[in-house]
């Protein structure tokens, strides 16, 4: 059993001149150690172990995070329904804190230190220090946490007809992003602390252009500046789904020297590496689902182009998943993302 | 007795308030063309639906996005609550049917209303499931309705998975049920891997595809 600083530098040693693989797993996580997926987040030392187990099976530099995308909404005091049939990935949202206008206006910021989720996903950075392991705060941005506190077509009503109302709500979930991201900075220190910050409702598939540049860019922004500024070590923005149309905004975002940016199978990567490429480490993109249903050949084939196209990455490049690692992919096209990165992932 | 031109122009009005998102305008035209005398269902079929038809064709477009659809689509509403009671029975006789839901594990339903927003458009009766519906509710309602389509949406990868499982219990049941699906990590290819008769790729293109499906497989059967 892998555990411990010494390893974990050995590895890193060891694939320094190698792409590296992330695998972007939770439930998938609990597949391997046994347990329920309700495990990896109503238990943060299996939530942990399961974690650690699986990057050393899979031999993949990863960095064990508690996510809970719903967070934002059990924070505001909302109320979560954690997954308990065998067709649930995540936690998912039964009532929503904020219903009305009138409730944006009597809304107060939750305790950073005790709201919702924070008391689990500080229980687990802890582990995380305490093993030698990074410790990552793990968010959803301004705009997808809002979404997530007042229904995502509640905010999308507001932001064409109560404007202001949305801008209110918005600013009020951002400050209380970074109210938690100060959290983890006063536990752990300056500079122990990496941001993941995950971005789906922002894809273009829900909200324009011009809808990102007003309600979701200011903030991310706004948020990463902050959290950096605090002492932040580094950003993992995950640009989740089809987001062709924001990158240009995404580009003027901070991610810390070097961030990393993760993209879904919608963004080709040489687009990635065009806007990001000289500032931050590139991550992605191989297609959840090919992952899930398709051969291993499939698999195998889609991360040879993925690394293929990532290698040209100036700051380097992680293979990984489009966005999270299906829980139920099958454990051998799993492995053929490592076989392509042990065959072609290696700097010349 | 109603000019052709006033007609026309209410039409329009209507279709024009849809596209515009004006709810109060939509009202206000539904309740001229009662009290001017118009059939109900022509002003729905020919005003309020064209209108929804030039919604799903901005979104496919990409120059409308959900936040326009949510408030289009609350126009669309506005105008079907005043107009729909002085529709004649017989019409719904004729109408095409769908049984739509987010299909168990999975309360994401943005993109299933959507979708059921479009095919009341354009005239469907729709039978909306909700979300997180369980798997035999599906089989259920296709057998009480004889539906024309059932439609199953899953926006998670675990969630996508039960769908291959409706399908096969749906058709157990119903072997003339045609099924489309559809959902953020399902493709046309994992669709016709699990079975499915149709899919598709937004909301805009959903009526299409529903009509192409059902053509499809009438076709099948004659020959």
């Amino acid at each position: 059993m892998t555990t411990g600083k010494d390893n974990q530098l050995q590895r890193s040693r060891q694939q320094a001149n190698h792409v590296h693989l992330g695998l972007m797993s939770i439930g998938f996580c609990a597949r391997i150690a046994g347990y329920p997926i309700v495990r990896m987040y109503d238990n943060p030392e299996k939530s942990f172990w399961a974690q650690v187990w699986t990057e050393e099976m899979y031999d993949c530099q990863g960095s064990p995070a508690y996510v809970v995308a719903a967070s934002a909404a059990w924070d505001f005091g909302g109320d979560i329904k954690f997954p308990n049939s065998e067709w649930q990935q995540a936690p998912s949202v039964e009532r929503y804190p904020v219903q009305s206008e009138e409730d944006v206006y009597r809304l107060e910021l939750p305790d950073a230190r005790t709201a919702g989720s924070i008391p689990f996903a500080m229980e687990f950075s802890k582990l995380c220090e305490h093993h030698h392991r990074p410790i990552t705060l793990s968010i959803t941005s301004p705009f997808t946490s809002t979404g997530n506190v007042c229904s995502l077509d509640r905010l999308c009503r507001w932001i064409l007809k109560k404007p202001e109302v949305a801008h209110k709500l918005i600013g009020l979930v951002t400050n209380h992003l970074l109210q938690v991201a100060q959290y983890w900075v006063d536990t752990f220190g300056i500079g122990h602390v990496n941001l993941a910050v995950g971005t789906p409702s922002e894809s273009n598939q829900v909200i324009s252009q011009k809808q990102f540049e007003e309600f979701a860019f200011p903030y991310i922004k706004e948020l990463h500046e902050k959290a950096l500024g605090m002492g932040i070590r580094r950003i993992l923005c995950h640009i989740c789904g089809e987001q062709n149309l924001n990158l240009p905004y995404y580009a003027q975002i901070p991610m810390g020297n070097p961030g990393i940016v993760s993209f879904g199978h919608e963004v080709d990567l040489n687009t990635a590496i065009r806007y990001f490429g000289d500032s931050c480490v590139i991550a992605g993109n191989v297609e959840p689902q090919v992952i899930q249903n398709g051969t291993p050949q499939e698999v195998y084939e889609l991360s040879k182009q993925c690394i293929e196209k990532g290698k040209q990455s100036p700051k380097g490049f992680v293979l990984m998943p489009g966005c999270e690692l299906p829980p139920m992919a099958p454990p051998y096209n799993v492995y053929m993302l490592k076989k392509a990165v042990n065959d072609f992932g290696w700097y010349d | 007795m109603t000019s052709i031109e006033r007609t026309r122009e209410l039409l329009k009005g209507l279709s024009d308030g849809v596209v515009a998102f004006d709810e109060e305008a939509v009202a206000k035209l539904s309740r001229d063309v009662l009290e001017e005398g118009i059939d109900a269902q022509n002003a729905i079929m020919n005003g309020l639906a064209i209108g929804m038809e030039k919604v799903a064709e901005l979104y496919v477009k990409k120059e409308y996005f959900v936040p326009e659809l949510l408030l289009c689509a609350d126009a669309l509403y506005a105008g079907l609550d005043i107009l729909k009671p002085y529709t004649k029975v017989e019409e719904q006789d004729v109408k095409l049917r769908i049984v739509i839901g987010t299909v168990e594990g999975d309360i994401h339903d943005i993109g299933k209303n959507l979708v059921k927003i479009m095919f009341e458009a354009a005239g469907w009766i729709v039978y909306d499931l909700g979300y997180d519906v369980k798997l035999e509710r599906f089989v259920e309602e296709q057998l009480n309705t004889k539906s024309d389509i059932v439609a199953i949406s899953a926006m998670m990868s675990t969630s996508m998975l039960a769908i291959p499982k409706v399908i096969e219990m749906v058709k157990t049941k119903d072997s003339n049920a045609a099924i489309m699906v559809g959902g953020a990590p399902m493709t046309r290819n994992t669709a016709e891997l699990y079975g499915a008769d149709g899919y598709a790729d937004n909301a805009g293109l959903a009526v299409r595809e529903a009509l192409s499906v059902i053509a499809r497989l009438r076709s099948a059967t004659q020959k």
